[in-house]
C-alpha cells in the first residue's frame, strides 16, 4: 500500500465517509444533531479523538500485539485503549483548560464507545496502513463525519417546523436525510479510487 | 385439567391475600370454571342472564349513591344502603380498570333476606358470570340472589 | 497451548492494568476538587466530595432526581435548577431545555459536575420522600372499628411532611397472606412532632392492610413506612377556613390544626364531622378544646342516625344544610375536605351553589 497519505486523507473524508459509506457511528449522529453548535463541538471532538486513539492504537498494535502475538485480541485491546485513552483526556482538560473543557470536553464520553472510532481502528488495520497513513486517514474520517453530522444539523434546523408525516418525525426523517446525502456522497466516488 | 399460563395467573389472584383479604374461591374446591358452569346453569334455569342481574345490582347500589350516609327505601320493598371505603381493587382476571371499594347491603322488606355485594361483584357477574365460590365472604348465591332482587 | 493462553491472558491484562494504574494516578491528581458543599432549596447543606456529577452525588445522599438514560444527557428527565457554582450551560443541555428554562437557570443534574460550592433547587417532595424504618409505639383504640397507630421513626429518625400530607404503610405477611401490600394512611400528628407518625386507621372489611393493623400489629414491632407524598395541605391565606371530614377523615384535619395551634392563626374555622351514630365519633374532646384555643373556630359533628337523647342532636342528617350557617363571605373562603367520594361530592355541589371558588375548594378523596 503506496497510497500519499495526503490523498488518503481527502478519500476518507469524501470517497469513503466512515458515516455516510460505513453507516459508523450513528447513534450520537442521531441524538446530538439537533443543533449547529453542539454538532460542531461534537464533531471536533471526534476529530480529536480518532486522532488519537488511532495513533495509540496503532502503536500498541505493532511494538505490543504483534511481537506478543496476541493479535487475535486485538478488539479488546483497542477497546480498553480507547476508553483509558478518552478518560484520560477528559481529566486533562477538565483540569487544565476549562473553556475548552466545556466546549470540547463534555462531549468525550459520549464517544467512548462510539463505533467509529473502534470502526477505523480496524480499517487501518485490515488496510495495513503505516503510521503516517494511518493519521492521515484517521483524521480524515473524523473531518468527514463532522462534516456528515453538520450538514445533518443544518438540514435538521430547517425542517424542525416543516410539515412532516407524524410517524416520521425525529430520527425517521434524519435517517431518510442521512440516506439521501449518502446517495449524493456516492457522487464523489470518481474522484479518487483508494480506501 | 390442564390450565393454561393465563388461567393459572387467574386462579393465583383468586387466593387470599393477591387481591382481597380471603380471596374469591372461599372454600369451595372447585376449579373456578366449574364454579362459573353450576351458576350459569342456575341462571339458565331461571331464564334471566347474567347481565339482567347485574344491571339490576348496579341500580340499586347507584340508587344509594345520593344518600351517603343512612339506607334508602328503594321500589318501596328494598331497603339498600352502600358504604365506600377507600381505594379499589383490581379483577382477579386480569381486566384492566380498577372498581371502587363500595359494599351495597339490601333487605328485601318482604322476605327478610339480606344480601350484599361490592363493585367489584357487579363486574365480575356481567362480565366473566362469577359469583364467587362458596363460604367466600361476598359469595352471591344466584339461587337466592334471583329470588330477592326482581 | 495452555501455556500459550495464559501467557497471551497475562499480557492483555498487564496492558489493562498498565492503563487503570495510568488512569487512577490521573483521577488522583488531576481530579482534585475536594469537599464541596451542595445547597439544597436553601434548607439543607450537605458535604460531599467534589468531581462526580450532580446526579450521582445527589443519588448518594438519598435524594433521587428521576432519569431514565442514565446519566448520559439524552432523556433529560433530570432537570433542575442550579442556582449558583453550576458553570456555563453545557452544549449537551442545550437540546434539551427550553428558552424559558434556560433563562431560568435549569440545568440537566447528570451533565452538571459539582466541582465548588453549589446551591440548587429541587421541588420540595421530591426532597422530602424518604423510606422510614419505624417502630410500633402504640396502638390505641378511638372507636369500635377505629385504631390510632403511633409509629416512632427510627431511620432516618425525622420527617418532614406538611400538615395534611399522607404516607405508604407497608404490610408484612400475615395469617394466610404471603406478600406484602402497600397502603396510603393520611397522618394525622403534626408537623412539629418530626420524630413519629400518628396514622388513624379505620377496619375495612375484607381489607388487606387494615386487617393486619387492627389484629395483627404489635407494639414494638418494626414497619416501613414511605413518604409524604400529596398536596392535600394548608394554603397560607387569610382565608376563612371549613373542614368537612367523614369517617377516618379526621386524620389529615386533626394534623392541620393541631399544626395551626403551633403556629398561631385568627383566621375563622369550621369543621364540619359526619358520622352515623354517636358511637362514630371519637377525638371530641380534643376538637371540643379547639374551640378555646383558636379566636374562632367551631367544631359541628353531623349524626345522621340520632337518637333525641343524644348530645349531639343539635344538627342531624346530611351536612350540606349546615354548610351556609357558617360562610361569612363564600369568595373568602377556603374548603378542606376530606372523606368519602359521595359526601365529597355532595359538599363540593353545595359549596359551588354558595358561591366558594371551584379552585378553593381542596379535598383528599378516598376513591
Amino acid at each position: 500500500m503506496h497510497i500519499s497519505p495526503f490523498i488518503l486523507f481527502w478519500a476518507a473524508i469524501f470517497t469513503s465517509n466512515v458515516l455516510l459509506t460505513n453507516f459508523l457511528g450513528m447513534c450520537s449522529y442521531l441524538s446530538v444533531s439537533r443543533e449547529m453548535e453542539s454538532s460542531f463541538g461534537l464533531g471536533i471532538a471526534v476529530v480529536f479523538v480518532l486522532t488519537i486513539t488511532c495513533a495509540l492504537n496503532w502503536l500498541v498494535y505493532y511494538y505490543l500485539l504483534v511481537p506478543l502475538h496476541i493479535v487475535y485480541l486485538q478488539y479488546i485491546i483497542f477497546i480498553i485503549v480507547i476508553a483509558a485513552s478518552v478518560q484520560l483526556l477528559e481529566l486533562i482538560i477538565e483540569r487544565f483548560t476549562p473553556t475548552l473543557y466545556y466546549t470540547l470536553g463534555i462531549f468525550l464520553p459520549l464517544i467512548t464507545v462510539n463505533c467509529a472510532i473502534f470502526g477505523v481502528a480496524l480499517f487501518m488495520i485490515i488496510r495495513q496502513y503505516n503510521f503516517l497513513q494511518t493519521i492521515a486517514y484517521a483524521t480524515g474520517s473524523g473531518i468527514g463525519w463532522m462534516l456528515a453530522i453538520l450538514m445533518l444539523a443544518g438540514i435538521r434546523t430547517r425542517i424542525k417546523d416543516k410539515m412532516i408525516p407524524a410517524g416520521l418525525v425525529g430520527p425517521g426523517i434524519s435517517l431518510i436525510v442521512t440516506g439521501i446525502m449518502a446517495l449524493a456522497f456516492v457522487g464523489f466516488s470518481g474522484i479518487v479510487n483508494v480506501q | 385439567m390442564k390450565q393454561t399460563p393465563l388461567e393459572e395467573k387467574i386462579a393465583a389472584r383468586m387466593q387470599p391475600g393477591v387481591i382481597t383479604l380471603s380471596g374469591f374461591l372461599g372454600l369451595d374446591e372447585r376449579h373456578y370454571h366449574e364454579i362459573i358452569e353450576a351458576d350459569e346453569s342456575v341462571m339458565v334455569a331461571y331464564g334471566v342472564s347474567a347481565e339482567e342481574i347485574a344491571d339490576r345490582l348496579e341500580y340499586f347500589t347507584t340508587s344509594t349513591y345520593e344518600s351517603f350516609q343512612g339506607p334508602v327505601i328503594i321500589d318501596d320493598i328494598y331497603e339498600v344502603e352502600t358504604e365506600i371505603t377507600r381505594g379499589k381493587l383490581p379483577c382477579p382476571f386480569s381486566h384492566p380498570g380498577l372498581y371502587r371499594k363500595t359494599i351495597t347491603t339490601l333487605t328485601n322488606l318482604n322476605t327478610g333476606v339480606t344480601l350484599r355485594w361490592t363493585g367489584l361483584n357487579i363486574h365480575l357477574i356481567r362480565a366473566h358470570h362469577f359469583f364467587e365460590g362458596k363460604g367466600s365472604v361476598f359469595r352471591l348465591d344466584p339461587d337466592l340472589l334471583i329470588k330477592n332482587i326482581f | 497451548m495452555l501455556l500459550q493462553i495464559i501467557s497471551d491472558i497475562g499480557a492483555s491484562a498487564a496492558i489493562s492494568i498498565f492503563l487503570a494504574l495510568i488512569l487512577v494516578f490521573a483521577q488522583k491528581y488531576l481530579n482534585t476538587y475536594g469537599d464541596c458543599v451542595v445547597d439544597i432549596n436553601n434548607k439543607k447543606q450537605i458535604t460531599v466530595k467534589g468531581g462526580n456529577s450532580l446526579l450521582n452525588t445527589l443519588n448518594d445522599q438519598q435524594i433521587y432526581l428521576a432519569s431514565a438514560c442514565g446519566g448520559r444527557g439524552s432523556c433529560g428527565a433530570c432537570k433542575c435548577k442550579v442556582a449558583e457554582g453550576g458553570g456555563p450551560l453545557l452544549p449537551t443541555e442545550k437540546p434539551l431545555l427550553s428558552p424559558k428554562e434556560q433563562q431560568d437557570n435549569i440545568r440537566l443534574a447528570c451533565q452538571v459536575k459539582v466541582k465548588s460550592d453549589i446551591k440548587i433547587h429541587i421541588p420540595e417532595s421530591i426532597f422530602n420522600i424518604r423510606k422510614f424504618v419505624s417502630v410500633v409505639e402504640s396502638i390505641t383504640d378511638l372507636t369500635y372499628d377505629i385504631k390510632a397507630v403511633v409509629f416512632r421513626l427510627k431511620e432516618p429518625a425525622k420527617i418532614d411532611f406538611k400538615a395534611g400530607q399522607y404516607v405508604q404503610l407497608e404490610t408484612k405477611p400475615y395469617g394466610k397472606i404471603k406478600q406484602t401490600t402497600v397502603r396510603a394512611y393520611s397522618i394525622s400528628s403534626k408537623p412539629e412532632d418530626d420524630t413519629l407518625v400518628e396514622l388513624i386507621i379505620r377496619l375495612v372489611p375484607e381489607g388487606i392492610c387494615t386487617t393486619w393493623v387492627h389484629n395483627f400489629l404489635q407494639v414494638g414491632e418494626e414497619v416501613n413506612l414511605t413518604g409524604p407524598f400529596g398536596d392535600f395541605y394548608i394554603r397560607d391565606t387569610q382565608a376563612d377556613m371549613i373542614f368537612i371530614a367523614g369517617g377516618s377523615g379526621k386524620a389529615p384535619i386533626k394534623s392541620m390544626l393541631q399544626h395551626l395551634q403551633v403556629v398561631g392563626t385568627n383566621r375563622k374555622m369550621t369543621y364540619f364531622f359526619g358520622a352515623r351514630t354517636e358511637k362514630d365519633l371519637y377525638l371530641t374532646e380534643l376538637f371540643k378544646g379547639f374551640e378555646h384555643v383558636f379566636p374562632d373556630f367551631q367544631y359541628i359533628p353531623v349524626l345522621s342516625k340520632c337518637d333525641d337523647a343524644g348530645l349531639y342532636c343539635a344538627r342531624s342528617g346530611y351536612i350540606m344544610p349546615y354548610i351556609k350557617e357558617v360562610l361569612r363571605d363564600p369568595q373568602n373562603t377556603e374548603a378542606y375536605m376530606c372523606g368519602s367520594p359521595g359526601m365529597l361530592e355532595a359538599c363540593r355541589k353545595e359549596l359551588r351553589n354558595l358561591g366558594v371558588p371551584d379552585n378553593k375548594i381542596y379535598f383528599d378523596s378516598f376513591g
